[in-house]
């Protein structure tokens, strides 16, 4: 098949579950914990230490163990680590803005900086999910008390229940000096969370 | 209020996906939010000099239980760009059916020199290439007598390009009930790897599984 593009056009491989055995093998600690480079490294990112916390919870209101989250974000001047901005001058060499981890029981931490508002968007974290019987699905969550909220173009799709639901609350504590939001994930079922389709759009 | 994307399927006799598929449909990304839904991961991959052999633990340890086979592949995006110095990372069950995992309750038969567990990187063409043991099916619903065909897990990251997704193998008679693969349609065939003769006294049979990463994402900095 061939697109007006003249290039190939291959039909994809069909996503699949990722099982309940994702190996925790893989885990890789430095994805899950974005204020870090490594052990021992020297390196200061540059922005607010938060801890993002909460629970991906199935539809009777169950954890829902063994999901796998994955993390991406705009560092704290709103600048996103791509090919594209490879050569801009608010990238910050120690952020690359990537975490996943794998949730044993369903409770997730991730600790990383706030991310800054860019190209008329609200701060945001893309958060994608894989867990034993779905595929992919992709959400982004948003934080509370930031004015840019009412007018950021994917919360104003929504109507104002599903807005509520991307966006986090404050914890009210703080840990290892890094303020505490907290953002569940409802995956199906009452007080379900707005999940995009970044295949049809 | 806005046009809306995909309602997803719940996969037939598989009580997770009913407890976990929303069931509202996806919404459609606005253009201005499109871009910040392309995750890049950083290229940090790591893998061991032997994890690309999951047929024995470690060089200095004996060959695993069952038939040994070979994947092969090449891993592109819709337009025949390849995925270059992706990291895939493996994992299926042993001989028996049992996975080499802390919350595999099972009980079937370990293996031990089994791991069933590996990361290989694609090369400057895409194409990437491993050993392992051909994994047992196993019964996944034994209140309705439903087995998981033999299926090798795997999980590709490179750049914009993210799938995780499952090799299967042809003519298995329990292929047809398993819930994924029903909800795939048609397009099942693609998940299954094609058998080719292997040259080598090392290994009994060669899969290959071409895998093409679709959706924008993936084509997104082309």
């Amino acid at each position: 098949m061939t697109k007006d593009t003249g290039r190939n056009v291959l039909l994809p491989t069909n996503e699949d579950t990722c099982g309940p055995y994702f190996p925790i093998y893989f885990q890789d600690e430095s994805l899950e914990d974005l204020t870090r480079v490594g052990p021992g490294i020297v390196a200061d990112v540059a922005g607010k230490p938060i801890i993002l916390r909460g629970n991906v919870i199935d539809r009777h209101g169950n954890l829902a163990n063994g999901a796998i989250l994955e993390f991406w974000q705009a560092n704290a001047k709103g600048i996103y680590r791509t090919p594209s901005t490879a050569c801009d001058p608010d990238i910050d060499p120690w952020f690359h803005g990537y975490g996943r981890l794998r949730s044993d029981t369903g409770e997730y931490s991730l600790r990383t900086i706030l991310p800054g508002g860019s190209d008329g968007r609200a701060p945001n974290i893309t958060i994608t999910i894989f867990s034993d019987g779905i595929s992919r699905i992709v959400t982004q969550m948003f934080f509370p008390d930031e004015a840019t909220n009412k007018t950021d173009p994917l919360l104003s799709v929504l109507d104002a229940d599903d807005q509520k639901r991307l966006i986090a609350k404050h914890d009210g504590r703080t840990a290892d000096g890094a303020e505490v939001f907290r953002f569940d994930i409802v995956m199906a079922g009452e007080g379900e969370t707005p999940f995009f389709d970044d295949f049809e759009s | 209020m806005t046009e809306f994307g995909r309602q997803l399927d719940i996969g037939p006799t598989d009580n997770t996906s009913d407890q976990r598929t929303p069931r509202k449909r996806l919404h459609l990304i606005p253009e201005q939010a499109r871009s910040s839904f392309v995750p890049v991961a950083p290229a940090r991959f790591t893998t061991r000099a032997n994890e690309w052999d999951m047929t024995r633990i470690s060089a200095d340890r004996p060959r695993a239980t069952g038939v040994p086979i070979e994947v092969t592949g090449v891993v592109q995006n819709e337009n025949g760009t390849p995925v270059r110095k992706g990291l895939i990372e493996v994992w299926s069950a042993n001989h028996f059916g049992r996975y080499r995992h802390a919350e595999d309750q099972s009980g079937l038969e370990l293996d031990e020199n089994f791991f069933g567990m590996g990361r290989v990187l694609t090369d400057n063409e895409g194409r990437y290439r491993f050993w392992t043991i051909s994994p047992g099916a196993y019964l996944a619903r034994p209140d309705i007598g439903r087995w998981r065909p033999k299926h090798i897990h795997l999980s590709v990251t490179g750049g914009s390009s993210r799938l995780i997704t499952q090799m299967y193998f042809p003519d298995e008679p329990n292929n047809v009930s398993d819930p994924m693969a029903i909800l795939m349609g048609d397009a099942f065939e693609r998940n299954i790897g094609k058998p080719y003769d292997v040259s080598t006294r090392d290994i009994d049979q060669g899969f290959n599984f071409d895998i093409t990463v679709g959706g924008k994402n993936a084509t997104f900095f082309e």
